[in-house]
């Protein structure tokens, strides 16, 4: 008899199991075909870093003081400066990241003294060579201007 | 070990690596097991193959720099880890968090510990030749994912709890995503139950598995939901309540034998009170501040600190030693799955080769926080 009840309260587990997938066919796909759709970034979606575009100036803030630099646990960030005129602020003039590097743990945006740093929305960053996961942010800003 | 190998062999046991490269160790693990036939004799699983210098690296890198690295160890739980780090740190200077702030690292906590329990679920029931369960465990995992993205800007390695706060704030549409979220995963349960804890093959392939009892699981300091499985009902956030843990109101479950099945119905409990923890945090959330004033370079006075949190897995602990500058003199992290993992030496043998898979995929190992 206890063969009996193990098969019927067996198989019938298994018939119920089936049940869940079968309800499940008729409901809604939840998946995108991803290269053809494309889903809507958060706005907090961290991509690799990109200079702010202030409108008051129409261009980035960045008076290369190195802080972002210098707090990079993977020294991913190349930052130089220059005066551009005796008594003027100093301004970058080369400014490279080596995302191949970067952990996006964006300590380099939260302690920029002036905002001038964001993160970008970018996420499709795969590339074919090392060379190509450096970015070149001044140009990327002229670029996008 | 090496020796045995070149013993001459006179009995008829055997000798087999699972793993290095194996589906079912979810990582770069190898158990060197010793078999009769089909019984397990010996099991001794070597690790390291994923070692990074976690703890070392820490020595040159700031108090902030090494934030990246502690949801790098589990990166299944990132931003329990992340958690306790910044509360270990935190405690050493003197920081006080504002309470908004620590909600919201409960309430994303709890969202993580969940998400971590749903992979969990998925990937040991597939462990176990059933893929559907899998592939509904992570729709409902990518609820949350799409949660955190959207406050931390990240789905895996958070790095979202900052010393004196979080790095962003929530809004109204993360509280209404998440209340949506607990509602939908309460209304699944059943479905669960269906496919997996009540079928009859689960059922065979997990009772009486792995035995891990409370003698045992003490001895190797075992922590987290095998701890709880073997009916000792020990949990950070209760025995020694960190955050607002101690204002919630929550249960801790446990099992009774310790067996596969227990640390499974363990779990699915766990992921219940977890839900039950977030609508509380999310009524009391406070208005104000997220973030205290912190100096950019944290300099902790000399000492030395231990902090621990529950992680998914169980009790990570980071033991700190400061010198008084802003870089450590030295860090321990105290992982919760090097002990779970250890276990496996005494649970093992006796068992069949196919238990293997089930026992430690119900131990719910995460190889590179082992390796660090």
């Amino acid at each position: 008899m206890g063969m009996i009840k193990d098969i019927v309260e067996g198989g019938w587990s298994l018939i119920a199991g089936m049940w869940v997938t079968i309800r499940r066919i008729y409901r809604p796909v939840v998946t995108v075909q991803y290269p053809r759709k494309y889903l809507d970034m958060s706005p907090a979606y961290r991509g690799h870093i990109e200079f702010e575009q202030f409108p008051e100036t129409g261009s980035h803030n960045c008076v290369a003081c190195g802080t972002c630099m210098r707090f990079c646990p993977s020294n991913v960030i190349k930052v130089q400066g220059e005066k551009t005129h005796t008594h003027s602020e100093k301004r970058a003039s080369l400014y490279f990241i080596d995302f191949s590097h970067c952990s996006l743990c964006g300590l380099c945006v939260a302690n920029c003294p002036t905002q001038t740093l964001k993160f970008s929305g970018e996420y499709e960053l795969a590339h074919y060579s090392r060379w190509d996961g450096v970015i070149d942010l001044i140009q990327r800003l002229e670029e996008s201007a | 070990m090496a020796n045995e190998f070149l013993e001459p062999i006179t009995e008829q046991t055997f000798y087999l690596n699972m793993g290095p490269q194996h589906p079912s160790t979810h990582g770069v693990l190898r158990l060197f097991l010793k078999l009769d036939g089909e019984y397990i004799v010996e099991a001794d699983p070597v690790i390291g193959y994923g070692h990074r210098g976690h703890e070392k690296m820490a020595e040159s890198h700031l108090y902030e720099q090494f934030l990246p690295n502690t949801s790098r160890m589990d990166y299944l739980a990132g931003l329990i880890f992340n958690h306790g780090y910044v509360a270990a740190v935190e405690k050493m200077a003197g920081i006080e968090v504002p309470p908004r702030a620590e909600y919201i690292r409960v309430i994303c906590a709890e969202l993580n510990r969940i998400s971590s329990h749903l992979l969990w679920f998925g990937t040991y029931v597939m462990d176990l030749g059933g893929f559907t369960p899998f592939l509904y465990s992570f729709d409902d995992r990518e609820n949350i994912l799409d949660i955190l993205d959207r406050v931390s800007g990240s789905r895996l390695t958070y790095s979202y709890c900052r010393f004196g706060g979080v790095s962003r704030d929530v809004d109204d549409e993360f509280i209404t995503a998440t209340h949506q979220f607990v509602e939908r995963l309460r209304s699944r349960w059943d479905d669960y139950h269906n496919l997996v804890t009540k079928n009859v093959i689960f059922i065979h392939r997990a009772k009486d598995v792995g035995v891990i009892n409370r003698e045992l699981a003490l001895r190797f300091g075992c922590t987290g939901p095998i701890l709880r499985a073997a009916g000792v009902p020990y949990d950070v956030r209760k025995a020694e309540p960190y955050s607002v843990y101690s204002e919630l109101d929550f249960e801790i479950p446990t099992g009774t034998k310790g067996d596969a099945l227990d640390r499974y119905l363990v779990r699915l409990q766990e992921m219940e009170q977890s839900l039950h923890i977030i609508e509380q945090a999310l009524e009391r959330l406070p208005d104000g501040a997220i973030k205290a004033a912190v100096p950019n370079k944290v300099r902790p006075p000399r000492g030395d600190y231990y902090f621990a949190v529950e992680s998914a897995r169980g009790a990570v602990g980071f033991y700190i030693v400061s010198d008084g500058t802003s870089y450590p003199y030295r860090l321990k992290a105290r992982v919760p799955s090097y002990g779970n993992l250890q276990v496996l030496t005494e649970v093992l043998p006796g068992t069949l080769v196919a238990d293997t898979i089930s026992i430690l995929g119900s131990i719910d190992i995460v190889v590179p926080e082992v390796d660090r």
